[in-house]
């Protein structure tokens, strides 16, 4: 039920690429710029976290679209890459960048951890196994606490008011949500950079049956340790940049309901479309912020978010990205590839 | 030449390959049988995707028995399915590519790789088609493709004739014909067209039960009365 079909979209021709990649440099550009001349403080912190969850999502994307892997611990991958970069920030005093890099590097680090069993499960009890992962991590940071510029190893003080610095270009929060932005799209060029070459091509196969894979010298064990690293490494980095948003984190906003919750809104948004995962981040980030602002309980929106999966699960396989995408080609008669639903 | 020695395969109680043994030294070696007799195992145990349950594979002077199936592909075999695995969301040049990525070659040598198999097969035309638009055919030799891709040195094919017209069998045999010769592989074939067989396969071998019933040269392979009574077995039940 939840590894639906891989539709059809053809691997993007390099010219097709290219001048999409000015269009895109164009957008990167643009939502970096413009909300914050539009909007007040408070959004403009709403917004640094659509961006962050936007390569989040993405990063789940990856995986579901890749390998039809479900992962239920994306969220705890983003703590474990915070808690990283928030110890490495007060101990050291690192930039900003290198804590974002050695967040990356140990939330990759804990992927492929999560690949060992992928490698031998698959669907409902993989899904099953990284929320017990998920789990054990809100427990493990309930304890622990995140790194606040306290003493000791853990770096947790309870009267502490550290706060994480943040990169030095962009130390306001118009700069940081800039920065946001242009991370996020760098992280999702490096999933595009890796689909369009040989590590897209095995992954392909794998989806297609692990025995042409192999037949293919396709080390299939290989190239899923390589997607769990790469899609851990990104929520990493996610983590980290959260930790800069908020400029601390919180224990207690890691439970394993939130993995669920955003690889829900991924399937929701499309994760056959990296516009899916923007769309992802949005719901999850930006409707319980407009449900408070109209007064109504943020967690209604969780009603919502079921329904949509429901009805994401049932009429549209490739998300709310999907329908818009077919959409835009029956207005505007583009032709794309076999995409006929 | 490729030594089979003594291999048995059981599943539960299924015998699948007995004690099967037998050196394969044609450049094209036809496996007949009836259904079940044991041809797609035979070649999943030299594609290693079976582990035998005892018996040794050496092809070439080199001993494949203990290899993972990838391996086994990047020394140099390679296979077509009985259903075909073609892979709809790539075009049909990385569907080929993909072979060449875990090989050591240098750019250069994996495009003229690509061009050589892409013409060898004849769809240099669909080069940068996806595979989703093709028909059965145009898959199956995306397939045959990735085969001949990378100078490999033995290709195993199951049942690639089953379902297609006779002049797509006729494409299709012309392109194993040549597949010695341009490609310098030897070619294992599964196939019930005894017509394709014969036309393309110098030596066939006889399977049944998971027994070798014989193994020569085809013409006289297909007058043996034991390969006969095999076939009539088959169609009394
Ligand atoms: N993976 C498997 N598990 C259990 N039995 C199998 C398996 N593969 C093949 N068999 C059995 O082994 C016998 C030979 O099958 P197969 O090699 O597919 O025959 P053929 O290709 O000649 O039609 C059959 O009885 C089949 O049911
Ligand atoms: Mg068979």
């Amino acid at each position: 039920m939840m590894a639906s079909d891989p539709p059809v979209v053809s691997t993007p021709a390099l010219a097709l690429w290219r001048s999409r990649s000015i269009g895109l440099l164009l957008l990167v550009a643009a939502l970096a710029l413009l909300p914050p001349l539009l909007l007040a403080s408070l959004w403009l912190k709403v917004l640094t976290g659509v961006a962050i969850y936007t390569l989040t999502a993405a990063a789940i994307a990856l995986l579901y679209r890749r390998l039809g892997l479900v992962s239920l611990a994306h969220v705890a991958l983003m703590g474990a890459g915070g808690w990283v970069g928030l110890r490495l920030a007060y101990g050291l005093g690192t930039p900003f960048e290198v804590n974002m890099l050695a967040g990356g590097i140990a939330a990759a680090g804990l992927g492929m951890v999560f690949a060992y069993p992928a490698l031998r499960m698959r669907g409902l009890y993989l899904a099953l196994v990284t929320l017990m992962i998920a789990g054990a991590f809100a427990i493990i940071v309930n304890v622990l606490q995140f790194p606040n510029g306290g003493g000791g190893w853990s770096g947790f003080a309870v009267k502490s008011a550290g706060y994480m610095p943040r990169p030095a270009i962009a130390s306001n929060d118009v700069g940081y949500y800039a920065y946001c932005v242009v991370v996020t799209a760098l992280g999702m060029a490096l999933i595009h950079w890796h689909e369009i070459g040989k590590a897209g091509r095995a992954w392909a196969l794998i989806r297609r049956s692990e025995a042409a894979a192999m037949s293919s010298g396709v080390d299939v064990p290989f190239y899923k340790v390589w997607a769990f690293a790469l899609s851990g490494f990104l929520a990493g980095i996610a983590g980290v940049l959260l930790a800069g948003n908020l400029q601390m984190l919180d224990a207690r906003s890691f439970p394993a309901a939130e993995s669920v919750m955003i690889f829900a809104l991924t399937i929701v948004g499309g994760a056959w479309n990296p516009v899916g995962a923007l769309i992802a981040a949005a719901l999850y980030r930006l409707v319980p912020a407009l449900l408070n602002d109209f007064g109504v309980n943020g967690d209604a929106a969780y009603i919502i978010f079921g329904a949509a999966l429901i009805h994401a699960l049932a009429t549209a396989p490739r998300g709310i990205a999907g329908q818009l995408e077919d959409l835009a080609s029956r207005l505007f008669g583009r032709s794309n590839g076999g995409n006929t639903r | 030449m490729i030594e089979i020695d003594a291999v048995t395969v059981s599943f539960g109680g299924v015998t699948a390959l007995n004690t099967l043994t037998v050196q394969l030294d044609a450049p094209v070696v036809g496996i007949i049988g009836p259904n079940g007799a044991g041809k797609t195992t035979f070649l999943n145990v030299l594609s290693g995707f079976v582990r035998p349950n005892s018996g040794r594979i050496h092809a070439f002077g080199r001993e494949l028995t203990g290899m993972q199936p990838h391996q086994r592909a990047q020394w140099g075999l390679r296979r077509s399915f009985q259903k075909e695995q073609a892979v709809d969301e790539l075009t049909v040049e990385d569907n080929v590519r993909v072979v060449l990525d875990s090989l050591p070659l240098s750019r250069d040598v994996v495009e003229d790789a690509l061009t050589g198999a892409l013409e060898f097969t004849g769809i240099s035309a669909l080069r940068r088609r996806s595979v989703a638009g093709l028909n059965a055919f145009e898959r199956r030799m995306t397939e045959l493709a990735r085969c001949v891709a990378g100078s490999p040195k033995l290709i195993l094919l199951d049942e690639p004739g089953a379902g297609f017209s006779q002049s797509e069998v006729a494409t299709l045999r012309s392109v194993i014909n040549g597949i010695a010769e341009t490609i310098g592989a030897r070619t294992f074939l599964i196939d019930h067209d005894v017509d394709l067989i014969q036309a393309t396969c110098q030596r066939t071998m006889v399977l049944d039960f998971g027994s070798l019933v014989t193994y020569g040269e085809t013409a006289s392979v297909l007058a043996d009365p034991k390969v006969r009574a095999v076939y009539l077995g088959m169609e009394e039940t």
